[in-house]
This record gives C-alpha cells, sequence and structure tokens, in this order.
C-alpha cells in the first residue's frame, strides 16, 4: 500500500515538473519567435542607425553593411547617455566581425565625445553600465584615450563602485526613480547588458540580479502589458494610454502581453540572449486571484528645502486579472511627471485608465531637486517637458495632495493653499467607456467592459471635454508642448474647490455581479466629509463593509486603528518579499521560491 | 618734414612700447546652458569659454562640451595653465592651459557648483556641491567631504580669504559659514537668514563681507561675520546672484540677482543704484571687474548671453554667448 502511494507521489510530482517544463518549453519558444521578429525588423531596415548595425552584427549577415551603418550612426556623436548604450550594445555584438576600421572609429569616439552623466537615475545606470562595458572592452589604456581623462582602469573601477552602491540603496530603501513606465526601458537595458556581456563575474552577476529585481518590480504591478499603479514619472499620453510606456514593451518581449512592437527599446535585450526566469513572467501573467500589494520606495535625492535627503515612498497596488487601482502615498515624491494614483483596466485600448490630480508647479517644488536657480527653474524645465507649468496637464506632484487606499478602495484628499499654481483639481475619463453615468446621489458611475468604476466628488465640479490639441501650443521657450498625437474627446473633471477630494471604488463583474447592482450599491454608501482650510477630512464605507476614516494630511485610520504607513516594507505581498535595510528580495510563487541576497550577491531557489 | 616723420614715428614707438607693457586680461566665462539645452539632445556648445579683449572679443571654447558647467576656477599666477570647472560631472582640471583635461571627481561628487585653487598651495583645491564641501589636498587626486558643523549641505559658493588661506566662508542654504582651519570644521556666523547664493570678500579688509541671498536682499557685515546688516538704501530687489568689488578701488562695488540688472555701490556697498542702461537681460548671475582696468565691467546673464561696459557700468553693450545661461564670469591678469 506504502509503495503504491509513493508511486502516485512519484507520479504527480513528474508530471507536475513535466507540465511546468513544457510551460517553460513554450514560454521560451513564443519568447524567441519575439526576438526573432524584432531581429527581422531590423535587419530588413535600410536606416543607418545602431540597432539595423546591431541586428545586422548579431545575425553575422550583410556585416559590411553593418559596418557602414555604425560608422555613419557614429559620425556626429550626440545624446549623452543615449548614445553610450547603443554604441557600446552594437560594438558588443559585432566586435568580433566589424571591421579593424570600424573598430578604430568605435574607439575614437570614446576618447573624443564626452557624454554627459546627466541628473538622474536612469541617466547614472545606462552611462556608468555603459562605462563599465567599455572599459572591459578597452582595457590598460591611459587617460589620454578616453574622454574624460581617466584611464581604462579608473573608469571600470569608478562605474563598478557606483553599480554596486546604487543596487544598495535601491535594495535597503528602495529606488528613487521607481516604477517608471517610461524609463524601465533605461534600467532594463543597461542591466541586462551588464548582466550578459560584463567579464567582471561580479558584475555581470550584479547585472543578472538587478535585472531580475527590476522586471519582478514591474512583473507584480503589471497587468496586460501595463505597469499598475502609483509612478515616478510618466509622461503624456503614455499616462492615459499606457501601452505607449516603454514598460509595455518589454512586457510584449518578456510576459507576452500587450501589444507586438518594433520598439528599439527591446532591440539590444532581445540580442543579447537574455531569459527570464520562469518565476517571473508567471507572477505578471497569473491574475487568477486577487491581491494587495505593497512596496516602499524613496524620494529622489531632496537637495534643499527638506530635512531629510531620501524620504519613503508608500505605494499601495491592488490587482486583479480586470484592473489594478494603485497609489502612492501623496505629496512631492518626485518632481514634474508623478502619476499618484490611476486605476488601469484591460477593456477598451488606447485608453484604459481613470485618474485625478492636482496640477501642480513651483520654482521651490524644482529646488528641491535640481541646483539652479530656483527663479528660473520652470522656464529651464518647460525646455525640455513642456507641459510642466500647465494647468492642463496629467502628471504631477502635489504638495496638497493625499491618498488612502485600502484594497479596491481609495481616497484622496486635497487641501490647497490659495494662490496655489494651479488653483483647482483634474480628473481623466477616458473617451471609450462604455458608460459614464452621472447618478443622482453624487456618485460617478463608470463602465470599462467588465470593470466598473465609481467617484464620489466631494465638491462641486464640472466636465470638460479635450478638443484642444497641444501639439500645436508653445511654451515659454518656443518649444511646441511635447504631445505625440492629437487627442480628442476624453473628459476633463475639474473641480476649483481648494478644500477637495474623492472617493473611488473599483468592482469587476466577478466581485459584484452587474454593472446596475455595483451602482444600486455605491448609492447607498455616501461619504461623509469635512472641508474647511486646515481640516479636510472624509468618513466613508467601502462596498467592502470596511470603514476608512482620513484626515489630511497623514491621519489614516481602518475600521478604527491608525494605519502606520512607516512599517511598509520594501516588498510586501503574496509574490514578493523584501525588508527595507535587507538587500534580500524572496519571489514566491506557489511552490517555487527564488531569492536574490544583494549582500552575498547570490541568487537561491 | 624729416622732423616731423621722426617724431610721429617716435611717437608710435611709445605707444607701441605702452601696449605692450600694459597688462593684458583674459575674460573666462562658465554656460551650464542655453534656452535649448535637453539633456540627451543635439544640445548647442556649453562649457568654459574664454577671450582676451585686448586682441579679440570672439569667445573660445576649452574644455569638454556640454558639461554643465557652473563655475571654474583659474590659477592667476599660473598665466592660465592650471584651470579647473565645476560642472554636473563633477571637477574638471586642466594642467596645461586647457589642451588636455581630466575629471578628478568620481561618482560621489556631482552637480559641483564652485570650484576654487588655493592660490598659495595650488594642491589644494575646494568644490562646493548640492551635497557640501569637499576638499583635494593632493591637486586632485583625491577628494574628501568637509561638512563638519554645516547646518545645510547645499553651498553654492566658497571663498579662500586671500589673507589667510585656512580662513574661508561659504555660503548656504543655511546661512553663512566659516572655517578657521581650512575647512576641517565651520562655525555658522551671525547671519540668520537661509538661502544665501553668493559671497563677496572686501580685497583689504577680510572683515567685510557681503552675502546676496534668494528672496532676502544684500546683507553686510563689518566684523567678519559676527553680525549682519541688510543693505537698504536703493536696492528694490530681493534676490542677488552675484557681488564683487571692483579689486581698484573697493569701494566701487556691483551686485546682480534675478531681474535686477546690475546694481552699483560708489561707497562701499552702504548705498547702491541700478546700472542698467543697455543692459537688455536683467537676469544676471555673475559680474566681474577687469584687474587691470576698474571701469570694464563684464556681466554674465540667464539666457542672455554676456554683457559688457567700458565705463564702471554706465552703458553696457551685448558681448556675445548668445541665449546662454552664463553662471560664472571673471577676468584674470594675464
Amino acid at each position: 500500500m506504502k509503495s503504491v502511494k509513493r508511486v502516485t507521489v512519484f507520479l504527480i510530482l513528474l508530471a507536475s515538473t513535466t507540465a511546468a517544463q513544457s510551460d517553460r518549453a513554450t514560454y521560451l519558444k513564443e519568447f524567441r519567435q519575439r526576438v526573432e521578429h524584432i531581429k527581422h525588423v531590423y535587419d530588413t531596415s535600410q536606416a543607418s542607425g545602431f540597432y539595423q548595425a546591431a541586428v545586422r552584427y548579431a545575425l553575422r549577415k550583410n556585416v559590411r553593411q553593418a559596418d557602414s551603418m555604425f560608422v555613419e550612426a557614429l559620425r556626429v556623436p550626440r545624446g549623452d547617455m543615449f548614445w553610450m548604450f547603443p554604441v557600446i550594445g552594437t560594438y558588443l555584438n559585432g566586435r568580433e566581425v566589424m571591421s579593424a576600421e570600424t573598430k578604430a572609429v568605435v574607439r575614437n569616439a570614446w576618447k573624443t565625445y564626452a557624454p554627459y552623466r546627466g541628473d538622474t537615475e536612469n541617466h547614472w545606470a545606462m552611462y556608468y553600465a555603459s562605462l563599465f562595458l567599455a572599459a572591459e572592452q578597452w582595457p590598460n589604456l591611459p587617460g589620454s584615450e578616453w574622454y574624460n581623462g581617466k584611464s581604462s582602469d579608473e573608469n571600470r573601477e569608478e562605474a563598478k563602485e557606483y553599480l554596486f552602491d546604487w543596487a544598495r540603496i535601491t535594495t535597503t530603501i528602495g529606488q528613487g526613480e521607481f516604477d517608471s513606465p517610461d524609463y524601465f526601458a533605461e534600467y532594463a537595458i543597461s542591466t541586462i547588458l551588464l548582466a550578459q556581456y560584463a567579464q567582471d563575474p561580479q558584475v555581470r552577476q550584479l547585472g543578472k540580479m538587478l535585472t531580475e529585481y527590476i522586471f519582478a518590480d514591474f512583473a507584480v504591478e503589471h497587468l496586460d502589458g501595463q505597469y499598475l499603479g502609483g509612478f515616478s514619472r510618466i509622461y503624456q499620453p503614455a499616462v492615459y494610454k499606457p501601452l505607449l510606456s516603454t514598460a509595455s514593451a518589454f512586457a510584449w518581449l518578456y510576459f507576452g502581453t500587450g501589444e507586438p512592437t518594433s520598439s528599439g527599446w527591446i532591440v539590444l535585450p532581445a540580442l543579447s540572449g537574455y531569459e527570464l526566469p520562469e518565476i517571473i513572467y508567471t507572477i505578471a501573467i497569473d491574475r487568477s486571484k486577487p491581491y494587495v500589494h505593497k512596496e516602499r520606495k524613496r524620494v529622489r535625492n531632496v537637495i534643499r528645502y527638506g530635512k531629510e535627503k531620501n524620504p519613503p515612498v508608500y505605494k499601495y497596488t491592488y490587482v486583479t486579472k480586470n484592473y489594478g487601482l494603485g497609489s502612492l502615498h501623496g505629496g512631492i515624491l518626485q518632481p514634474i511627471q508623478q502619476h499618484t494614483w490611476g486605476v488601469r483596466y484591460t477593456y477598451g485600448r488606447p485608453y484604459t485608465a481613470i485618474f485625478g490630480l492636482h496640477p501642480y508647479w513651483s520654482g521651490m517644488e524644482l529646488g528641491m531637486f535640481f541646483p539652479e536657480e530656483v527663479k528660473t527653474l520652470i522656464a529651464d524645465v518647460v525646455a525640455s517637458k513642456g507641459t510642466y507649468n500647465n494647468p492642463d496637464k496629467w502628471t504631477s506632484a502635489s504638495p496638497f495632495e493625499r491618498t488612502f487606499q485600502h484594497k479596491n478602495t481609495l481616497i484622496v484628499l486635497y487641501d490647497i493653499a490659495p494662490g496655489t499654481t494651479a488653483e483647482h483639481i483634474n480628473g481623466f475619463f477616458p473617451r471609450n467607456l462604455q458608460e459614464r453615468i452621472v447618478d443622482e446621489s453624487g456618485w460617478i458611475v463608470c463602465k470599462a467592459g467588465d470593470t466598473y468604476v465609481g467617484w464620489y466628488p466631494l465638491q462641486e465640479y464640472e466636465w470638460k471635454e479635450e478638443f484642444e490639441n497641444p501639439a500645436n501650443r508653445l511654451n515659454d521657450v518656443g518649444r511646441p508642448v511635447l504631445e505625440r498625437e492629437k487627442e480628442t474627446g476624453n473628459w476633463r473633471l475639474r473641480s476649483h474647490k481648494l478644500q477637495n477630494g474623492y472617493v473611488v471604488e473599483v468592482r469587476s463583474k466577478d466581485e459584484i455581479g452587474s454593472f446596475e447592482r455595483f451602482r444600486a450599491e455605491l448609492k447607498k454608501r455616501i461619504p461623509k466629509s469635512t472641508l474647511a482650510p486646515g481640516h479636510v477630512a472624509v468618513e466613508y464605507t467601502t462596498l467592502g463593509g470596511d470603514n476608512m476614516q482620513f484626515r489630511f494630511p497623514e491621519d489614516r485610520k481602518l475600521n478604527g486603528v491608525a494605519v502606520d504607513l512607516s512599517r511598509t516594507k520594501l516588498f510586501d505581498g503574496p509574490y514578493l518579499q523584501a525588508d527595507v535595510g535587507s538587500q534580500r528580495l524572496t519571489m514566491t510563487y506557489r511552490n517555487k521560491k527564488r531569492v536574490l541576497d544583494f549582500k552575498t550577491l547570490t541568487i537561491s531557489e | 618734414m624729416l622732423k616731423t616723420i621722426c617724431t610721429f614715428v617716435g611717437l608710435l614707438l611709445v605707444i607701441a612700447s605702452h601696449v605692450a607693457n600694459a597688462q593684458k586680461s583674459t575674460v573666462y566665462a562658465s554656460v551650464v546652458s542655453t534656452k535649448l539645452f535637453i539633456v540627451g539632445a543635439p544640445n548647442p556648445q556649453t562649457g568654459l569659454f574664454y577671450q582676451r579683449p585686448d586682441d579679440d572679443t570672439t569667445w573660445q571654447h576649452t574644455g569638454r562640451n556640454n558639461i554643465r558647467a557652473f563655475g571654474f576656477d583659474v590659477l592667476a599666477s599660473s598665466n592660465g595653465q592650471i584651470l579647473c570647472i565645476a560642472s554636473g560631472n563633477g571637477v574638471h582640471q586642466s594642467f596645461d592651459g586647457g589642451r588636455t583635461w581630466k575629471i578628478t571627481t568620481g561618482w560621489r561628487i556631482t552637480e559641483v557648483l564652485s570650484a576654487t585653487i588655493n592660490p598659495y598651495k595650488q594642491e589644494v583645491l575646494y568644490c562646493t556641491t548640492p551635497y557640501g564641501v569637499f576638499k583635494s589636498m593632493d591637486g586632485g587626486r583625491s577628494w574628501h567631504e568637509k561638512n563638519k558643523g554645516l547646518g545645510a549641505l547645499f553651498t553654492p559658493a566658497l571663498l579662500i580669504d586671500p589673507r589667510n588661506s585656512d580662513s574661508l566662508f561659504c555660503a548656504t542654504e543655511d546661512g553663512v559659514y566659516r572655517s578657521a582651519n581650512a575647512g576641517e570644521s565651520w562655525q555658522r556666523t551671525g547671519l540668520n537668514v537661509g538661502g544665501v547664493r553668493t559671497l563677496a570678500q572686501h580685497p583689504t579688509d577680510s572683515n567685510i563681507l557681503f552675502a546676496g541671498t534668494e528672496d532676502h536682499g544684500i546683507y553686510a557685515t563689518w566684523n567678519g561675520g559676527k553680525y549682519w546688516e541688510k543693505m537698504e538704501a536703493g536696492i528694490d530687489h530681493s534676490t542677488f546672484y552675484t557681488i564683487v568689488f571692483d579689486p581698484t578701488n573697493p569701494q566701487m562695488m556691483y551686485a546682480g540677482g534675478y531681474v535686477t540688472g546690475v546694481y552699483k555701490s560708489t561707497d562701499g556697498g552702504r548705498s547702491w543704484r541700478r546700472a542698467n542702461d543697455g543692459l537688455t537681460n536683467l537676469n544676471v548671475h555673475s559680474i566681474a571687474v577687469d584687474p587691470t582696468n576698474g571701469q570694464r565691467i563684464y556681466a554674465a546673464t540667464m539666457f542672455g548671453g554676456v554683457f559688457r561696459s567700458d565705463n564702471g557700468g554706465t552703458s553696457w553693450r551685448y558681448a556675445g554667448l548668445h541665449g546662454s545661461q552664463v553662471w560664472t564670469i571673471k577676468v584674470l591678469p594675464f
């Protein structure tokens, strides 16, 4: 009898192992097909770009043409760190087959063109990852052979030291430029290049672990190709058309979600041969059960107007198979392009998001993070981020905004000082909602496929249909406002009251049944609010029956118990766990476990 | 006739000899950015520029392009052979008059706002950053943080007392700090306002200093920083990025800041009046007086290039670097 049981257990284990292997085999087959798609697109392109050359080199096909393309692309170097990574990436793909003349041109470029290191975390990741790889490729050269006057050894050591310190701070108190759908690519490319091409075994291992770290961070807040929740940085219009973000290109390549793309951002990763561990893509695509995922990140370096260099950022995301609702706790956590909260869903591409914000801008906000003169910083920033001082903008951090989220319910409060830019709040409602009903109870009730969104404004508001084409407007220095295409027909909720707020409820058909039932349930729940300067508060009982009390800015109570955000871990959810200061990330999926230990630089399963 | 010709030739020789013996000067200007600067974009040329106004007023570029050059220093006694630039990428140094350069700082030092060479010990350098003060004692080979005692780290400027190179002052977000031991420790002076952007020390009396601030105007001390007095007479603005003494006559002073244009004082800073005739950009970030000719003044503007006056600020004319945000300008006597 015992032997029968043993055989049965063995067979079950064998079957599950075989199934897992089969799943992995299927995944890898499809992944490689996507890689081939990318190669084909760039192999057949005749433009003289780095990626066209890199693909030809990788395929060992039309190598002389690749040489010409590479040399042409290097003719007028520009782009700083955005030049560095494609140059070294292309070189690494072609070094064994390119001509000696081409090699000399590449080498000379690293001597004569001086890239700027930049002023953001993604800039530095690209800069130092590329510099490290370049210094390895051309070892033992004196400073006279490098643009910065440092020898190969000095450059390699400096880059290595920075990369390890970046890993240390990221895995200790969180990334500063965190969860950015539009800057995910810059990190992913940098770490994948290190993982695949670094000769130094420590840096190679670091690259591998950092790649897994940032992909795991994305995977757990991913739905259908979209990054979920609050973000440090995102551009318009990707904030309301999520699949435009570069992270979505990586989601397609590595998770098989979203839409097929030939984005240049994924060419070097596709050529590198890097394959994502199974546990990460399974976390990314398994949405069979809803879950709460919490994170702690850090504010980018505060250089003035603040007591703490890197205050914490608390992030809360609720993920289901139909939607994700996520939020940062609020305040100025990142200048210019912050996305404090949003709901994103699977229905209705490309407009798959509803969110709100206070469109704030100030010299002081910029002065917190940039060293230039406060009085002229706004004009300086608007030169490249044209929407920054636009009262209609769709990304913003605000010192007058705070959130409180519990599962799929969110409260957002504002206590805006008079005279602030701007004296209103905005809400974004996409044009392709199936329903956008203003119920007599005050709830705005929306339907997006099987996702239902309720929004209860605490103050009077107006609707504005967006017919304006911002691309035709010029900013303060005469440059077109950075918009990628004309947008019309979306709906803007605008409220001019300075003491303000709203409650957002999100449910899916699975969770609550029909849309009519959702609407009926909302009607029974009217938030109680106090909206006076210095005293903005709301009490609300959720559709799930939980009592939320929130007084601006930081007084949050759930069912009568104070919520202590300071206890938030770096990662805390069913799939990812990491304590503050631990330098250790544990990934869990069903019976699988994978631990990244940055102290010992090891991966264990 | 011959006598006339001889007299004329003799006069020419005297003039030529005088010109040859007259001390020349070199103007340096650091350009952080231009109106069109975007990180990663094909940007116009920025960095360190210079001209020798007695020979040619064309601006020449030296060093690396596109480095967000905030400040710089040139060791006057080296006749321009020893230079350093304070940039976003760190401190760039040249020991051969700008023919070759090296970034001598590593990744820990960034967004460098000023760099200062000790005029008496050229191997000693300081740089200031949003993260405080750093010092090198070996000509830039190694750098060390020197923030002991500083209440706020954002430090736009540092000056070395020309009569005692162990005595330093630095401008911080938390007021003006003084070090009596070459930066090993700092003590807050008596100035009770923050947001200090610039400092100027009297050329011959070390106890006299002026501080320009963000939003709080100009303050002066006559006792080395124990007590500071707000300068009110004639001043209608509140944000000042630059204050300088005329080294040839310290009673003459100039100041500039946000929408201020140029302010001039003829009584050692006790009273001021605006001197903006011809100055078409009023955001003045740096002013320099030619040490060989106190009437020749340069005003560096934010996104308006450089302006020059040849009559002590009575009138100004545009002097190049169109559209540039010129952070620092200096005139050296060589």
